[in-house]
Protein backbone atom coordinates (compact mmCIF):
# COMPACT_ATOMS: atom_id res chain seq x y z
CA UNK A 1 0.00 0.00 0.00
CA UNK A 2 1.26 3.87 -1.00
CA UNK A 3 2.02 5.98 2.16
CA UNK A 4 3.12 9.10 2.48
CA UNK A 5 5.68 10.40 5.36
CA UNK A 6 5.59 13.98 6.47
CA UNK A 7 8.65 14.42 7.99
CA UNK A 8 11.25 17.79 7.92
CA UNK A 9 14.42 15.78 8.62
CA UNK A 10 16.17 12.26 7.44
CA UNK A 11 18.73 10.98 10.29
CA UNK A 12 20.51 7.71 10.57
CA UNK A 13 20.10 5.45 13.46
CA UNK A 14 22.92 6.75 15.05
CA UNK A 15 21.80 10.39 14.65
CA UNK A 16 24.68 11.26 12.06
CA UNK A 17 24.39 11.92 8.53
CA UNK A 18 21.32 14.42 9.38
CA UNK A 19 19.56 16.06 6.28
CA UNK A 20 16.49 18.12 5.69
CA UNK A 21 13.97 17.16 3.65
CA UNK A 22 13.96 20.44 1.76
CA UNK A 23 17.89 19.01 1.08
CA UNK A 24 17.01 16.24 -0.29
CA UNK A 25 14.28 17.78 -2.50
CA UNK A 26 16.42 20.60 -3.59
CA UNK A 27 19.87 18.63 -4.03
CA UNK A 28 18.30 15.82 -6.00
CA UNK A 29 18.64 15.91 -9.97
CA UNK A 30 15.33 16.78 -11.36
CA UNK A 31 16.52 15.21 -15.15
CA UNK A 32 19.33 13.31 -16.65
CA UNK A 33 19.85 11.88 -20.17
CA UNK A 34 22.41 10.15 -21.97
CA UNK A 35 21.73 10.04 -25.66
CA UNK A 36 23.46 9.02 -29.14
CA UNK A 37 23.17 12.25 -31.42
CA UNK A 38 24.40 10.64 -34.98
CA UNK A 39 22.30 9.74 -37.23
CA UNK A 40 18.68 8.83 -35.90
CA UNK A 41 18.87 10.64 -32.33
CA UNK A 42 17.94 7.85 -29.87
CA UNK A 43 17.83 8.26 -26.11
CA UNK A 44 19.97 5.49 -24.54
CA UNK A 45 18.91 6.31 -20.87
CA UNK A 46 17.15 9.09 -18.60
CA UNK A 47 15.39 10.62 -16.33
CA UNK A 48 12.06 13.01 -16.66
CA UNK A 49 12.73 13.69 -20.07
CA UNK A 50 10.24 13.96 -23.01
CA UNK A 51 12.04 13.87 -25.75
CA UNK A 52 15.57 14.90 -28.00
CA UNK A 53 15.13 17.17 -31.11
CA UNK A 54 18.14 17.20 -33.91
CA UNK A 55 18.41 20.69 -34.48
CA UNK A 56 21.34 20.29 -36.65
CA UNK A 57 24.68 19.03 -36.90
CA UNK A 58 25.77 18.89 -33.15
CA UNK A 59 22.87 20.59 -32.17
CA UNK A 60 20.21 19.71 -30.02
CA UNK A 61 17.22 19.95 -27.35
CA UNK A 62 16.07 18.41 -24.32
CA UNK A 63 12.42 18.48 -23.63
CA UNK A 64 11.49 18.19 -20.15
CA UNK A 65 9.12 16.40 -18.86
CA UNK A 66 8.28 17.64 -15.87
CA UNK A 67 8.89 21.21 -16.18
CA UNK A 68 11.30 23.42 -13.99
CA UNK A 69 10.33 26.51 -11.94
CA UNK A 70 12.03 28.80 -14.32
CA UNK A 71 14.77 28.82 -16.66
CA UNK A 72 17.46 29.66 -13.80
CA UNK A 73 18.11 25.60 -13.25
CA UNK A 74 21.68 24.51 -13.37
CA UNK A 75 22.34 22.59 -16.77
CA UNK A 76 26.17 20.04 -17.20
CA UNK A 77 26.44 18.77 -20.29
CA UNK A 78 29.51 16.67 -21.51
CA UNK A 79 30.57 15.31 -24.52
CA UNK A 80 31.92 12.32 -26.47
CA UNK A 81 35.56 13.07 -27.66
CA UNK A 82 35.36 12.41 -30.85
CA UNK A 83 38.40 10.28 -33.09
CA UNK A 84 39.79 13.03 -33.97
CA UNK A 85 37.41 15.67 -32.50
CA UNK A 86 38.14 18.06 -29.50
CA UNK A 87 34.12 17.52 -28.21
CA UNK A 88 32.55 19.13 -25.34
CA UNK A 89 28.82 20.31 -24.57
CA UNK A 90 28.02 23.53 -24.12
CA UNK A 91 24.60 25.55 -23.88
CA UNK A 92 23.51 29.22 -25.42
CA UNK A 93 21.50 30.19 -22.39
CA UNK A 94 18.24 30.25 -24.28
CA UNK A 95 17.16 27.50 -22.12
CA UNK A 96 13.40 27.49 -21.15
CA UNK A 97 11.16 25.91 -18.12
CA UNK A 98 10.53 23.07 -20.25
CA UNK A 99 13.26 22.78 -22.45
CA UNK A 100 16.96 22.59 -22.50
CA UNK A 101 17.74 24.20 -25.61
CA UNK A 102 20.86 25.26 -27.81
CA UNK A 103 23.11 22.23 -26.96
CA UNK A 104 26.00 22.16 -29.11
CA UNK A 105 29.04 19.88 -29.66
CA UNK A 106 31.95 22.10 -30.53
CA UNK A 107 35.01 20.16 -32.71
CA UNK A 108 38.26 22.21 -33.94
CA UNK A 109 37.92 25.46 -34.79
CA UNK A 110 34.79 25.57 -33.17
CA UNK A 111 32.47 23.73 -35.81
CA UNK A 112 30.07 21.42 -34.27
CA UNK A 113 30.16 17.78 -34.41
CA UNK A 114 27.87 15.12 -34.13
CA UNK A 115 28.79 12.52 -31.46
CA UNK A 116 27.24 9.34 -30.19
CA UNK A 117 27.82 9.76 -26.64
CA UNK A 118 25.88 13.27 -24.84
CA UNK A 119 25.35 13.40 -21.28
CA UNK A 120 23.28 16.05 -20.01
CA UNK A 121 21.80 16.78 -16.02
CA UNK A 122 19.36 18.95 -14.43
CA UNK A 123 19.64 20.80 -11.08
CA UNK A 124 17.45 23.05 -10.01
CA UNK A 125 13.35 23.89 -7.86
CA UNK A 126 10.76 22.00 -10.07
CA UNK A 127 7.43 24.22 -10.83
CA UNK B 1 5.46 20.93 14.16
CA UNK B 2 9.38 19.77 12.86
CA UNK B 3 9.74 15.97 12.70
CA UNK B 4 12.87 14.05 12.72
CA UNK B 5 13.30 10.63 11.36
CA UNK B 6 15.65 8.53 12.44
CA UNK B 7 16.67 5.68 9.60
CA UNK B 8 19.59 3.76 8.29
CA UNK B 9 17.66 2.82 4.97
CA UNK B 10 14.87 4.05 3.18
CA UNK B 11 13.01 1.61 0.73
CA UNK B 12 9.83 1.96 -1.37
CA UNK B 13 6.65 -0.02 -0.35
CA UNK B 14 5.10 -0.67 -3.84
CA UNK B 15 8.98 -0.52 -5.32
CA UNK B 16 11.45 -0.76 -3.36
CA UNK B 17 13.75 1.00 -5.26
CA UNK B 18 11.35 4.34 -6.38
CA UNK B 19 10.14 6.79 -3.38
CA UNK B 20 8.94 9.81 -4.77
CA UNK B 21 9.76 13.31 -3.35
CA UNK B 22 8.16 16.34 -3.27
CA UNK B 23 9.43 19.06 -5.35
CA UNK B 24 10.05 22.77 -4.02
CA UNK B 25 6.84 23.80 -6.06
CA UNK B 26 4.66 21.71 -3.38
CA UNK B 27 2.87 19.87 -6.46
CA UNK B 28 5.16 18.00 -8.51
CA UNK B 29 7.06 14.49 -7.28
CA UNK B 30 10.39 13.80 -8.33
CA UNK B 31 11.92 10.19 -7.87
CA UNK B 32 14.29 10.02 -5.12
CA UNK B 33 16.62 7.44 -6.57
CA UNK B 34 16.34 8.40 -9.99
CA UNK B 35 17.76 12.18 -8.57
CA UNK B 36 20.50 11.06 -6.87
CA UNK B 37 24.19 11.36 -7.91
CA UNK B 38 25.42 7.58 -8.61
CA UNK B 39 29.02 9.04 -8.08
CA UNK B 40 31.22 11.87 -8.12
CA UNK B 41 34.95 12.74 -8.19
CA UNK B 42 37.29 15.67 -7.57
CA UNK B 43 40.42 14.28 -9.18
CA UNK B 44 43.92 15.85 -9.36
CA UNK B 45 45.43 14.77 -12.42
CA UNK B 46 48.40 16.55 -11.95
CA UNK B 47 48.97 15.01 -8.74
CA UNK B 48 47.35 11.91 -9.07
CA UNK B 49 44.94 12.79 -6.52
CA UNK B 50 41.10 11.94 -5.86
CA UNK B 51 40.51 14.71 -3.85
CA UNK B 52 37.01 13.41 -2.33
CA UNK B 53 34.59 11.27 -3.83
CA UNK B 54 31.22 9.10 -3.69
CA UNK B 55 31.04 5.77 -5.01
CA UNK B 56 34.31 5.95 -6.25
CA UNK B 57 36.54 2.84 -5.38
CA UNK B 58 39.44 4.15 -7.53
CA UNK B 59 40.68 6.06 -10.08
CA UNK B 60 42.75 5.36 -13.23
CA UNK B 61 45.68 7.11 -14.15
CA UNK B 62 45.35 6.04 -17.81
CA UNK B 63 47.86 8.53 -19.75
CA UNK B 64 47.71 12.30 -20.22
CA UNK B 65 44.45 13.92 -20.02
CA UNK B 66 42.88 10.22 -19.45
CA UNK B 67 41.39 8.96 -16.47
CA UNK B 68 39.12 6.01 -15.62
CA UNK B 69 36.81 6.48 -12.93
CA UNK B 70 35.84 2.95 -11.09
CA UNK B 71 32.44 2.67 -9.17
CA UNK B 72 32.72 0.86 -5.81
CA UNK B 73 28.86 -0.28 -6.80
CA UNK B 74 28.29 -1.05 -10.49
CA UNK B 75 25.58 1.25 -12.64
CA UNK B 76 22.83 -1.69 -14.06
CA UNK B 77 24.29 -0.46 -17.72
CA UNK B 78 26.42 1.31 -19.72
CA UNK B 79 23.32 4.03 -20.86
CA UNK B 80 24.28 6.19 -17.19
CA UNK B 81 24.54 10.33 -17.58
CA UNK B 82 28.23 11.27 -17.37
CA UNK B 83 29.58 14.82 -16.70
CA UNK B 84 33.05 16.09 -15.97
CA UNK B 85 34.05 19.78 -15.59
CA UNK B 86 37.35 20.26 -16.10
CA UNK B 87 38.12 23.69 -18.33
CA UNK B 88 40.92 25.08 -20.22
CA UNK B 89 42.23 28.28 -21.62
CA UNK B 90 45.27 30.34 -22.17
CA UNK B 91 47.02 32.57 -25.09
CA UNK B 92 50.50 31.97 -26.10
CA UNK B 93 51.43 34.52 -28.19
CA UNK B 94 49.10 34.96 -30.91
CA UNK B 95 47.32 31.70 -30.25
CA UNK B 96 44.39 30.97 -28.19
CA UNK B 97 44.11 27.29 -26.41
CA UNK B 98 41.28 26.32 -24.82
CA UNK B 99 39.34 23.24 -23.74
CA UNK B 100 37.55 20.86 -21.64
CA UNK B 101 36.70 17.53 -20.41
CA UNK B 102 34.61 14.70 -21.87
CA UNK B 103 33.15 11.72 -20.73
CA UNK B 104 31.47 8.59 -21.47
CA UNK B 105 30.01 5.38 -19.76
CA UNK B 106 32.63 3.07 -20.83
CA UNK B 107 30.92 -0.68 -19.05
CA UNK B 108 28.95 -0.81 -16.10
CA UNK B 109 31.82 -0.73 -13.71
CA UNK B 110 33.83 2.05 -15.35
CA UNK B 111 33.89 5.36 -16.65
CA UNK B 112 35.96 7.40 -18.81
CA UNK B 113 37.30 10.71 -19.12
CA UNK B 114 39.23 12.39 -21.66
CA UNK B 115 40.32 16.35 -20.95
CA UNK B 116 41.70 17.91 -24.43
CA UNK B 117 42.41 21.28 -25.16
CA UNK B 118 42.58 22.93 -28.89
CA UNK B 119 45.97 23.21 -29.56
CA UNK B 120 46.49 24.46 -33.02
CA UNK B 121 42.75 25.22 -34.42
CA UNK B 122 43.23 21.62 -36.23
CA UNK B 123 44.59 19.34 -33.84
CA UNK B 124 43.80 18.55 -29.95
CA UNK B 125 46.40 17.58 -26.74
CA UNK B 126 45.33 15.85 -24.14
CA UNK B 127 46.20 17.23 -20.41
CA UNK B 128 46.55 16.77 -17.18
CA UNK B 129 44.06 18.93 -15.13
CA UNK B 130 44.55 19.66 -11.57
CA UNK B 131 40.88 19.77 -10.84
CA UNK B 132 38.34 17.88 -12.90
CA UNK B 133 35.23 17.37 -11.15
CA UNK B 134 32.42 14.93 -12.49
CA UNK B 135 29.25 13.19 -11.58
CA UNK B 136 27.25 10.24 -12.55
CA UNK B 137 23.35 9.72 -12.65
CA UNK B 138 21.71 6.72 -13.63
CA UNK B 139 20.35 2.95 -12.42
CA UNK B 140 22.58 1.22 -10.05
CA UNK B 141 22.62 -2.53 -10.51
Amino acid sequence: MASILRVNTLTDASSNNSVPMATVASGSAKAWINFNGTGTIAIKDSFNVTSITDDGTGNYTITIANDMVNAFYCSNLTSQAGATAYGFGTGDNTQTASALTGIFTIQHGGATQDVSHLSASINGDLA
Amino acid sequence: MASQLKVDTLTGVTTAGSIDVTGEGNSTTTNLQQGLAKGWLKFDQDNTTADDSHNVSSVTDVSTGVFNQNHSNNMANANYSTNITSGFYRVIGTNREDGGGTGVPDITSVAYFDVRYNSSGSTYTNIDMTSNTTVIHGDLA
